[in-house]
């Protein structure tokens, strides 16, 4: 039985009212400051500049930022009940990397526009690659230096793949657009990418969702899971799949965006405790509002370059990390807890 | 004694397994009757962990495996899981959660993948906390419980399931004396229910004492099936395990005491 804990509830309300809070900030804040009144009825009625700006310009931008970090949220949270270890990040084994490969790959042969259904596509390919060979390689048991060994070759290699690509792209102008478009950001997304990445998105949290159980008897290990009726190798692929899509998507249309997927689950274990099936909608909930932060962050800095999303996710989360790492050192030292 | 013909629930017919290319169990037969406690003993390396996983279902194998006169491979995985629970060596958990919710996990096999806790669950983990002792501790996060503490919750996670069968490979390993007599007599009561036993034991003398049969296996067969005096007679243990031993009357019976490596 889960731990009895009613203030959960209330703790999922309060997130996700953050959640809200934060999406009518990032409809304020811009270029042009508008007061919430505007918002909303630039919202419901949308006339004028206004309504051109909150509807067709912030909207789109706010949906992606909350389903983006929702979802990265989701993915760190799933891949921690997978593996059993709360260090697991998308980013760790270069999931956006690979994701981020694929779709580049794609912009530099000009096959395909940024807005079509084949960007994302090839950001799943790529995604699927990476944690296939993440799973793969760490194996059964799933050990803590393995699967961080393996993380790190697999990074390695897509950085790589992207370094031979921007290498040969074709014309200069093509690698910057890359290499920007790799720092992660959601500036002049519009409601078509809303529309290309959400069934994708929808996709990756109904199959993540599905393996919340199974998460949660692999606190017993996955001898003692298996023994109590989780089929391993479908939760596996169910995982895979379920990661790639998100993932996978969500960089096709953000650009590399990291360390959400580890930040988000930590802060959200303290309010609703260990149980990793517990921890995946809180901390799909933490991941929107975190993203949702960070977009409004970008554009309150002053001056004329933006800071790029990507950027400020891995400036806050690698010291998040290595604080992390300090503080689960016992754990780290020693392994599972036995 | 247990009335000699209870229900058969286990039946493996020549199950062989073989990792990489080596074999590892070789053509073991073996049945496990309603309420029978059975010890299964060996040296290292003797293939008795990976039998007990082929008879679980959890480990790939040959021969015949059936359940309850049924293939186990035709059973689900939830099915299987209802009727045989098993608690794996070293009582690991991998994240600090209530020693409640761990034994709450061995529902898991009575639920689908939505359904929420059902009031049997409930009464099923209420059962199994008090068989353990562990009531007091139901809140308690594992990772803040001593060994023993933690050996008695995974031993009630594994009760929790309520199945007819439970398999627990080495349960009473690295746990103090008086944990393992906890723990060896916690898994009597369990036959009483009328579920049957099947237990990896090193220490033989416990084995003796406890079990009522001893199934000896030795280079990947079983070499011996039997009452305890039988299967654990001094020269079976110096051919087996290379020990001297000699039968010693504790007032219960005899049970064979190692004395020196041969």
């Amino acid at each position: 039985m889960p731990d009895r804990r009613p203030a959960s509830q209330k703790f999922h309300t309060v997130l996700a009212m953050l959640v809200v809070v934060l999406a009518v900030l990032s409809l304020m804040v811009g270029s042009a400051d508008l007061p919430p009144k505007t918002v909303f009825d630039a919202l419901l009625n949308g006339d004028g500049i206004a309504g051109i700006i909150v509807r067709d310009i912030r909207l789109p931008r706010t949906l992606l930022a909350a389903m983006i970090g929702g979802t990265f949220g989701l993915a760190g949270a799933a891949l921690q009940g997978l593996l059993r270890n709360p260090l697991a990040e998308p980013a760790l084994f270069g999931a956006p990397q690979a994701a981020a490969a694929g779709a580049a790959l794609l912009i530099a042969t000009g096959s395909a526009g940024a807005t079509s259904f084949a960007v994302p596509l090839a950001g799943i390919a790529g995604t699927t690659l990476a944690v296939g060979g993440l799973l793969a390689i760490a194996g059964r048991r799933a050990s803590l230096t393995v699967t961080m060994l393996a993380g790190l070759a697999i990074a390695s290699f897509f950085g790589a793949a992207i370094a031979l690509i921007l290498n040969l792209a074709p014309n200069p102008h093509i690698a910057l657009e890359i290499a920007f478009w790799l720092l992660g950001s959601l500036q002049d997304r519009s409601f078509e990418h809303v529309i290309i990445v959400l069934p994708f998105l929808a996709a990756s949290w109904v199959t993540l969702g599905m393996s919340a159980n199974a998460f949660r008897a692999l606190t017993l290990g996955e001898d003692a899971a298996a023994s109590l009726g989780v089929d391993m190798g479908w939760t596996r692929r169910t995982v895979v799949v379920g990661v790639a899509f998100g993932v996978g998507a969500a960089v096709s249309i953000a650009g590399a965006i990291s360390f959400v997927g580890l930040v988000a689950p930590h802060l959200v274990r303290r309010a609703v405790g260990s149980d990793p099936a517990r921890v995946m909608l809180p901390a799909a909930l933490a991941g929107a509002a975190m993203l949702l932060a960070a977009d409004i962050g970008v554009r309150l800095v002053p001056g004329a370059i933006e800071i790029k999303l990507g950027v400020v996710t891995a400036l806050i989360g690698v010291p998040f990390f290595v604080a992390m790492i300090f503080s689960e050192r016992r754990y780290l030292e020693g392994n599972p807890v036995s | 004694m247990k009335p000699p013909r209870s229900e058969l629930l286990l039946r493996g017919e020549a199950v062989t397994v073989r990792l990489g290319k080596a074999l590892v169990v070789d053509s073991a037969n073996l049945t496990l009757r309603a309420g029978e406690f059975v010890a299964l003993v060996g040296p290292n390396g003797a293939g008795k962990t990976t039998l007990m996983r082929a008879l679980a279902g959890l480990q790939p194998a040959r021969g015949k495996i059936e359940l309850r006169e049924r293939r186990l491979d035709s059973f689900g995985p939830r099915e299987r899981a209802r009727s045989i629970a098993y608690l794996p060596q070293g009582h690991v958990f991998y994240w600090p959660v209530s020693a409640a919710s761990v034994v709450g996990l061995g529902r898991y096999p009575h639920a689908d993948a939505f359904s929420r806790p059902s009031p049997e669950d409930a009464t099923a983990v209420s059962r199994a906390l008090k068989a353990t002792g562990l009531e007091p501790l139901a809140d308690r996060r594992v990772t803040t419980l001593s060994g023993g503490e933690r050996a008695r919750v995974a031993l009630a996670r594994a009760l929790a399931t309520e199945a007819p069968i439970l398999f627990a490979d080495e349960p009473t390993a690295s746990l103090d004396p008086r944990h393992q007599l906890l723990v060896m007599e916690m898994l009597r009561r369990t036959t009483r229910t009328g579920a049957a036993v099947l237990a990896i034991l090193h220490d033989i003398t416990l084995a003796a004492r406890f079990a009522d049969r001893i199934v000896l296996m030795d280079g990947g067969r079983i070499v011996a099936d039997g009452l305890p005096a039988d299967a654990l007679n001094p020269a079976q243990i110096a051919k087996v395990f290379g020990v001297e031993a000699i039968d010693v009357d504790i007032g219960e019976g005899v049970v064979p005491v190692l004395r020196r490596p041969i």
